[in-house]
């Protein structure tokens, strides 16, 4: 059955076209089910989204942040490079003459063979690596609760690429000894390994040699044609899912949820409570899922024992998906739950079943799941989906929360503490209200904690005093400042969050503001990134921001040394939400004799202070231990004498981290601008 | 034409609670004041022989009703009777006490004799020969002087217990003691079916009028004992801040603050907590609060009435001493 | 079994209080209002008798437009219907007055229970629910934490000092509720509920409705009244006490005695 001559080549291209028409079919299936999901646009942009294709498919950016991530670069060039070549070896088995150097001329077939090669060869070290790291180092980030299946998976792909590879060598070895002295045949030399593998074959007779080529090629090319197969069942779906991923992925900001049409009078339920309520993006989520693991191994609610990870909820949906989709499509639309067995697969249901509550409320929507997956998948959104059907629909959550909602219904405040009282912290200071002077450059908009917190009112008046020194115009909204209601979006509370968006921006709107300074980093991402949706179009500033910025230009100048080493701890929501990580770098190195060190997880890998996602209004009950104190805990390994913060809640959450371990005299937590107002301005406090 | 100060006296287990002594002093003020004679209404079981002791505190002539059914309070026993007596008696003014079974009664039975009621009074005054009540509202946040119509007789104010200055007792002086003559009817409507004793006495945080709160100054739990001996002198229960609870120190149950319970005792004693605003939350709302705690910048000092800086240690020690000898003189 | 829960709508807690012109009234102005708590258990424990028993619960309160906002709050959480008697001349009213308003739109209701918080935490009367109760005849049962209904015959728990008393009392009966946000945990509204109770039937009522005249009640029929307010002496937080210790422990137990007056 010499490959690409009569009968041979009507048998291959039978076969090529079943496992094709087979592939395609499975694939259009699985198109099906994502279109289950509700419809979303992501088709803005292209020019953008085109370029992230490139950049996190073919230059691997995401991938490649960690050592890991190598292996990858090479299997999936060496994939690409084969594919290449596969086509050149497929043209063969419908017609024997097919040939590349044919149309590409001689020096550019050599360079491709010797690339092909080279690839080969690295993707065959990696497997071992990936072999290597799997079954001897077994990384916590591997572990999967059906873990039997998910190695099966993993070991059935490696080998197979491993088969492939070695059938090719062996293919393109005995072709090279057919080549040589057959008239109107090429095989590059350049192609070392491959020349270097034919000196196994170098004793056989032309006739044996032949038949060794039939059967690598035939072995080589049913190989990828199973893996063709094969890919839509395993973990190799990413292959499909990960490249339309990257292009629909989210653009812009990170940091904005998505607003809900609570307008709608003929919508029956809010938020997600099955698996087709998501979006057929957030469907095809799933499909890009490589199972790397990344995103529990940066999350804190993972790495302090919370019964969250953000690998399984996507494992575990995208099973679900599976089995719900299937039987959806079936049924055209109404599934039926069947009642039943609750081992049964078919009988699970979302939030519960596959979700469960204490996972959905872990979550600190800290972000580093979606920073550090490879394939762009946006855990968080999914998560809020649920929390906001638990709490519309079904006003479940935790009993804090409940004392939490009413108080912002009724003082716009999480503590409850009178509205009226909101602008007391400014007494005796040197501030205005808008409603004296509306005519200034920006609005401090001072936020609950530094309204209200007797600790983060200590934030909000160095940064009062840190304005006035350098000249700032700015005003401050006083008793009339309401709550931004970042919080309550998080825990799931829409229709809360937006009865207190538009009333904000109605007040603020009512002066005319342009720009906005905020102390809290959750403000600042919720005015910049969300308001938008309501009508809010201001620039917003983190302090941070504008501190350096200051000093940039020399209108704040620092004087009094501090002889102190601090370590830096970078806010969720203004370093991975809003990638303000240069800033407060800028501000601590203002500061002179300030001694500095990076944390290990710092910039956009650090590591939440626990208070994210509405978890600050809830107990930690669960997990091994708390997650401020194992951030604490990684700040005290430096030995610094002070914590730098940027958020009124991250400070709240080292303090208490401190206390636990009875070192808040020796270590203290400050705002930047706590530090830099007492290097600036010695006489204030 | 209504004459008289009456006063209506609480009975329970064979004695009259305090506060029917307070109601007689101050009835007897205002009586002088309005130039009337002080009388009582007294209702209740075994009665009769602890009536007249009534003029001790200034009655001069007490209407009793003595009967089993009186033994516990129950509106429809008891209201129909006092009405029938005071509408025979048609008094200016009536006094009733603001305990929990008082506040039943008395709106019953002013509605009864269509009269209006001032409620849980703390102050009463007579001008122009009209009452005149001060009586918190707002939770303590207001006060408001009520004032009745002309001719809306008879004025009727319930006073709240430990508030009003009881006069000194005068064993010389006993009062007249009459039997009203009124049937009593064994009421259906409503009745006790049991009284549970709390087998621990441990009282519930959000019930509790006074809270003695315990935090990270407390340095261990074996320290809380100081306060469950507080708590039990002032009839108080035991709270703790998040920091006590999350070192294991007291149960969650026992949390005061933002994710613990929130509570609003007329008296709330934080011993060692700083005052985190996780906490303030919890119990800000508190009528007095009072804080012990050596370290002056302690935020809890900011919210508190009276702000003791001490070593707890020390502190609470004499504190209890001096409750303890507050409780031996009353 | 219908259910009437009498609902008071009062500032919130936290509001400043600051004296109105006039000085008998508090100023009103930039106030939030919310259902008094009280009443709000009332409703939570009419709802868990609906939930169990499927009780039907209507919602009746006296006031201004503004209370439509907290019978629609209720609404939202569960209840079936609500009535507002709204008419400028009950304004005034003292607490006999409010119950015969009550007691008269009551008149025409069907009711097995009427609930109410035990007090309105605006002015702490602690009188109409009991008013109500004896104008209208029926046994009121006080303070309840905790309630059962069954076989004509309504069961409550009550904390007194030390002890929880269990009283039975017989239908129709008015029961008044105490205990506090943790023991009731009033449930949150969802948005359908939200959704929904914005066409629930609210009807709104006048005195001429309910067969009464502006002099039975409101300020013309009043009894009594406030004729001036007053605010406490502004108390100094952040108050420190001075001496040995104690001379310290003295002065605390004299202050919380003699001055605070709780202990």
């Amino acid at each position: 059955m010499q490959p690409g001559h009569f009968p041979a080549n009507i048998l291959f291209f039978l076969i090529f076209i079943a496992a094709n028409g087979f592939f395609l079919f499975t694939v259009y299936r699985l198109y099906r089910i994502m279109r289950l999901g509700q419809p979303e646009d992501r088709f803005d942009h292209i020019g953008e989204r085109l370029e992230g294709v490139a950049t996190f498919v073919f230059g691997q950016r995401r991938v490649i942040r960690e050592p890991s991530g190598w292996g990858h670069f090479f299997i999936f060039w060496g994939f690409v490079i084969i594919t290449i070549g596969s086509i050149e070896t497929f043209g063969v088995g419908i017609y024997h003459g097919f040939a590349y150097w044919k149309f590409l001329g001689k020096g550019l077939t050599s360079l491709l063979y010797l690339l092909q090669d080279l690839f080969c060869a690295a993707v065959i070290v990696a497997l071992g690596v990936a072999l290597y790291r799997r079954f001897v180092v077994r990384p916590e980030r591997l572990k999967y609760e059906d873990q039997k299946a998910v190695n099966q998976d993993a070991s059935i792909i490696i080998a197979l690429i491993l088969l492939l590879i070695v059938l090719l060598f062996g293919a393109r070895a005995t072709e090279y000894l057919l080549a040589q002295g057959e008239p109107g045949r090429y095989f590059p030399r350049l192609a070392f390994i491959s020349v270097g593998c034919s000196y196994l074959f170098s004793a056989l007779t032309a006739e044996s040699l032949r038949a060794w080529y039939s059967f690598f090629w035939w072995g080589h090319t049913m190989v990828i044609l199973g893996f063709l197969i094969y890919i839509p069942f395993s973990k190799h779906l990413h292959l499909l899912g990960a490249i339309p991923n990257v292009f629909f992925r989210r653009l812009g900001s990170v940091g904005a949820l998505r607003k809900m049409d609570l307008e709608d009078e003929t919508a029956e339920t809010y938020g997600v409570s099955t698996i087709e309520e998501f979006t057929w993006k957030q469907l095809l989520d799933l499909y890009a899922c490589t199972e790397c693991g990344r995103c529990s191994d940066n999350c804190p609610a993972t790495l302090t024992g919370k019964p969250l990870s953000p690998k399984l909820t996507i494992h575990r949906l995208k099973e679900h998906l599976q089995v719900k989709g299937k039987m959806l499509i079936a049924q055209q639309g109404s599934a039926e739950i069947p009642a039943g067995n609750p081992e049964d697969e078919k009988a699970k249901v979302l939030i519960g079943d596959i979700c469960r509550h204490d996972e959905l409320w872990s979550c600190t929507t800290c972000g580093n799941c979606v920073e550090h997956c490879p394939v762009f998948i946006e855990h968080i959104d999914k998560y809020v989906d649920m929390r906001r059907y638990l709490v519309l629909m079904e006003s479940s959550f935790p009993a804090e929360v409940q004392n939490v909602m009413r108080n912002w219904e009724t003082n716009s405040n999480p503590w409850g503490l009178g509205f009226a009282t909101r602008g007391d912290w400014a007494k005796g200071l040197a501030v205005k209200t808008l409603a004296e002077d509306s005519h200034v450059e920006y609005l401090f908009y001072v936020g609950c904690g530094g309204s209200f917190d007797e600790r983060a009112k200590k934030i909000s008046s160095a940064m009062v005093a840190l304005l006035n020194e350098a000249g700032v115009s700015f005003a401050i909204l006083g008793a009339e400042e309401k709550c931004c209601g970042e919080t309550a979006r998080r825990i799931g509370n829409e229709y809360l969050f937006q009865t207190m968006a538009v009333e904000l921006v109605e007040i603020i709107n009512s002066y005319g503001v342009k720009k906005i300074i905020t102390t809290c980093p959750h403000g600042y991402n919720c005015l910049k990134n969300e308001y938008p949706q309501f009508g809010g179009e201001w620039e917003v500033y983190h302090h941070n921001e504008v501190l350096a910025q200051l000093l940039g230009d020399g209108l704040l100048q620092t004087k009094l040394p501090l002889d102190k080493h601090l370590v830096f701890h970078d806010s969720c929501y203004l370093g991975r939400y809003n990638s303000v990580y240069d800033q407060p770098r800028k501000v601590i190195k203002s500061i002179p004799g300030l001694r500095f060190s990076e944390m290990d997880r710092s910039r956009n890998k650090s590591f939440c202070c626990g208070a994210g996602g509405g978890r600050m209004w809830m107990e930690e009950t669960l997990g091994d231990r708390k997650i401020n104190d194992a951030r604490t805990e990684q700040a005290l390994t430096l030995k610094p004498d002070i914590i730098g913060v940027s958020c009124p809640f991250c400070t709240t959450m080292f303090e208490d981290g401190l206390k636990e371990r009875n070192m808040e005299e020796q270590v203290r937590v400050y705002d930047l601008a706590e530090l830099l107002v007492r290097t600036i301005n010695p006489g204030k406090k | 034409m209504a004459q008289g100060v009456c006063v209506i006296t609480e009975f329970r287990e064979g004695a009259f609670r305090r506060v029917s002594f307070e109601i007689a002093s101050e009835g007897r003020r205002l009586a002088d004041e309005l130039g009337e004679p002080l009388l009582a209404l007294a209702l209740g079981e075994s009665i009769d022989a602890l009536a007249a002791d009534l003029g001790n505190y200034g009655v001069e002539k007490v209407y009793v009703v003595d009967d089993p059914n009186l033994k516990n309070y129950r509106a429809e026993t008891y209201v129909p009777v006092a009405a029938e007596v005071l509408n025979n008696l048609d008094p200016k003014v009536i006094l009733t006490p603001a305990s929990v079974d008082g506040k039943d009664f008395s709106a019953r039975l002013a509605a009864r004799l269509g009269a209006g009621l001032a409620t849980d009074c703390t102050e009463l005054k007579v001008e122009g020969g009209s009452l005149k009540a001060k009586r918190p509202m707002y939770a303590g946040k207001a006060f408001a002087w009520y004032e009745w119509a002309d001719g809306a007789w008879p004025q009727m104010a319930s006073c709240r217990p430990n508030v009003m200055d009881c006069l000194a007792p005068d064993t010389s002086k006993k009062a007249e003691v009459e039997g009203a003559g009124v049937e009593v009817v064994a009421g259906t409507q409503t009745q006790v079916v049991n009284i549970e004793k709390d087998a621990g006495g441990k009282l519930d945080l959000t019930e509790a009028e006074v809270i003695v709160s315990g935090g990270r100054g407390m340095k261990g739990p074996e320290n809380f004992a100081m306060l469950e001996e507080l708590a039990k002198l002032l009839g108080a229960a035991v709270g703790a801040s998040r920091s006590a609870v999350d070192s294991g120190w007291r149960p969650h149950s026992d949390q005061v603050g933002q994710t613990g319970k929130v509570v609003t005792p007329n008296l709330y004693i934080a011993c060692g907590i700083s005052g985190a605003i996780q906490h303030l939350a919890g119990m800000s709302s508190s009528k007095y609060i009072v804080a012990v705690n050596k370290d002056p910048e302690a935020p809890i000092f900011s919210k508190a009435d009276y702000g003791v800086v001490e070593d707890l240690f020390q502190f609470m020690p004499a504190l209890i001493e001096e409750v303890k000898t507050l409780k031996s003189t009353c | 079994m219908n259910i009437v829960v009498l609902l008071k709508q009062v500032p919130d807690t936290e509001t400043k209080i600051r004296i109105g012109a006039g000085g008998k009234s508090i100023d009103t102005s930039d106030i939030k209002w919310i259902i008094s708590p009280y009443d709000e258990y009332a409703v939570e424990a009419a709802l868990r008798l609906q939930d169990s028993a499927g009780a039907k619960v209507t919602i009746l309160s006296m006031g201004p437009e503004r209370v439509v906002e907290s019978i629609r709050t209720a609404l939202a959480m569960g209840a079936d219907h609500g009535v507002l008697v709204d008419d400028p001349a009950s304004e005034g009213s003292d607490g006999l007055g409010k119950a015969k308003v009550l007691a008269a739109a009551l008149g025409s209701m069907d009711f097995d229970l009427i609930f109410c918080g035990h007090r309105a935490v605006d002015d702490d009367e602690n009188q109409v629910g009991i008013m109500v109760a004896e104008l209208m005849s029926l046994p009121h049962l006080g303070l309840a934490v905790s309630i059962e209904v069954a076989d004509g015959k309504v069961t409550i728990q009550r904390p007194i000092e030390g002890a929880k008393v269990t009283l039975e009392g017989t239908l129709p009966a008015l029961v008044t509720f105490g205990g506090a946000h943790a023991i009731w945990n009033p449930r949150y509204a969802s948005l359908p509920g939200i959704m929904k109770a914005k066409k629930k039937p609210l009807e709104t009522k006048t005195l001429a409705d309910l067969g009464l005249s502006a002099a039975d009640v409101g300020a013309q029929g009043a009894k009594v009244k406030v004729t001036s307010m007053e605010l406490p002496a502004e108390r100094q937080a952040g108050r420190k006490l001075e001496g040995d210790t104690g001379e310290k422990a003295k002065e605390l137990v004299r202050l919380l005695h003699e001055e605070a007056k709780v202990i």
